[in-house]
């Protein structure tokens, strides 16, 4: 008797149907059970191993210089660190406060320290709290105020390539308001120790740029921080 | 293997444009099917005399809805990591309001118009023409508005939180809310449609 009142609907009030007994069913769940997600150790092991959570500071480079914003770039160095100088775009949160940070877990974020130790550190508390997308600046400030802030010049014997993409950072660089260096040949002629350097990070380099570059926001602002996600 | 895809990491940043784009192909194709490329039937929704765009926008609600929620119920999706566009209450109801406006105006949304350009309409294409006018001359002004369009940040809001329900009852609401419709819309449309027919007589 059902069956032939079933036969009697068209195709699109089966399919109401349908939605409504999925419906129910949902009525009857309540709701997605808080699933418990464990920490897999050897996946984190392997997520270690293949590097594959490091962003290099020439890519992040190229993302500032882009105008990406579908990140968030936290530095967890003190304030007064982060006041003297700190990569375009980055939000200071110290890493005690990192846990109750409103940072989201659908956000993709990118940590940096003084050279990659306490990012390191954060990674674990961030994994821990199941934040799936959280990358390491490889080398920290240290590496990207070699690499970025005041790239050095290649060798004699270096080949087109390495010319190439020297010439390209050093483009970069006036960007981040750095220079590029002569090749370290010569060992470091002066020794003008860095009076605005960060720390021992800048043992070698010039003095770090003291002012923000333009493109940067003013820091901290979360309203400042839009995302470009959803239609 | 859980979703969302791109939080996970399955896909990097250029794999994810291709996606995206395969999505959006795909987006186009069912709302030209669901003969949303053309500006007379869309604008009958406003006279009641055509509900296609009505039950079309439900039944991909009620989906969506219900595929998030037993995928998510099983454990492959996490629903806290799918991306919520955060509310804005007042600047998201001038939009609408405009947005509104522009519809019944133009007889597009920005979306169909995409559409009903790619099927070769004229019309279409003096609307998209006026939608990059529009995104221009608002990207202009822009830095002179933020202090409209970012007040009343309300944050990342869902039903079940603002309504105090157990998510299943609310996605049992919203199924009976378009069912409900759809059977309204049937009525609206005989009502409406016959009306026109003896006007135009």
């Amino acid at each position: 008797m059902s069956l032939l009142r079933l036969d009697r609907l068209s195709r699109n009030q089966k399919l109401a149907l349908l939605a409504v007994a999925l419906g129910l069913g949902a009525l009857v769940l309540g709701g997605p059970r808080p699933g418990k997600i464990v920490l897999d150790e050897r996946e984190l092991a392997a997520i270690v191993e293949g590097e594959v959570d490091h962003v290099t500071p020439d890519e992040l480079a190229d993302w500032i210089v882009a105008g990406r914003q579908d990140y968030r770039l936290i530095d967890l160095r003190t304030a007064a660190e982060f006041a003297e100088y700190h990569i375009p775009q980055a939000e200071n949160v110290a890493i005690t406060a990192l846990v109750d940070s409103d940072l989201a877990r659908n956000e993709k974020i990118v940590l940096y320290s003084a050279e990659g130790i306490h990012s390191a550190q954060a990674w674990f508390l961030l994994k821990a709290k199941e934040f799936p997308a959280v990358y390491i600046l490889l080398g920290g400030l240290k590496q990207w105020t070699e690499q970025v802030v005041f790239p050095e010049a290649p060798g004699e014997s270096a080949g087109p390539v390495e010319r190439i993409a020297f010439a390209k950072a050093a483009e970069r660089a006036k960007f981040f308001g750095g220079a590029s260096r002569a090749a370290a040949v010569a060992g470091p002629s002066t020794a003008s120790a860095a009076p605005g350097g960060v720390g021992a990070s800048g043992a070698s380099a010039p003095t770090l740029p003291k002012v923000v570059p333009p493109p940067a926001p003013a820091p901290g602002g979360a309203a400042a921080k839009k995302k470009k996600e959803g239609c | 293997m859980n979703a969302p895809f791109f939080k996970f990491g399955l896909f990097g940043d250029e794999a994810s444009l291709i996606v995206a784009f395969v999505i959006g192909i795909g987006f186009g194709f069912f709302l030209e099917r669901a003969g949303f490329g053309s500006a007379k039937k869309l604008t009958d929704q406003f006279y009641f005399r055509d509900m296609a765009v009505f039950r079309v926008m439900f039944t991909a609600i009620v989906t969506a809805m219900l595929g998030l929620f037993y995928l998510a119920a099983v454990g492959w999706v996490d629903l806290s990591l799918v991306y919520i566009q955060p509310t804005y209450l007042w600047p998201q109801i001038v939009g609408g309001l405009l947005l509104g406006i522009g519809f019944i105006v133009g007889g597009y949304c920005p979306g169909t118009s995409l559409v009903a350009l790619a099927t070769g309409k004229l019309d279409a294409l003096v609307f998209v023409a006026g939608v990059f006018a529009g995104i221009f001359a608002i990207g202009e002004v822009w830095p002179s508005i933020t202090g409209f369009t970012e007040s009343s940040n309300l944050g990342r809001l869902t039903l079940p939180e603002v309504l105090h329900l157990p998510m299943g009852l609310v996605v049992f609401l919203v199924v009976l809310m378009a069912v409900g419709g759809f059977w309204g819309a049937g009525v609206l449309e005989r009502r409406f449609a016959a009306s026109a027919a003896k006007e135009e007589k």
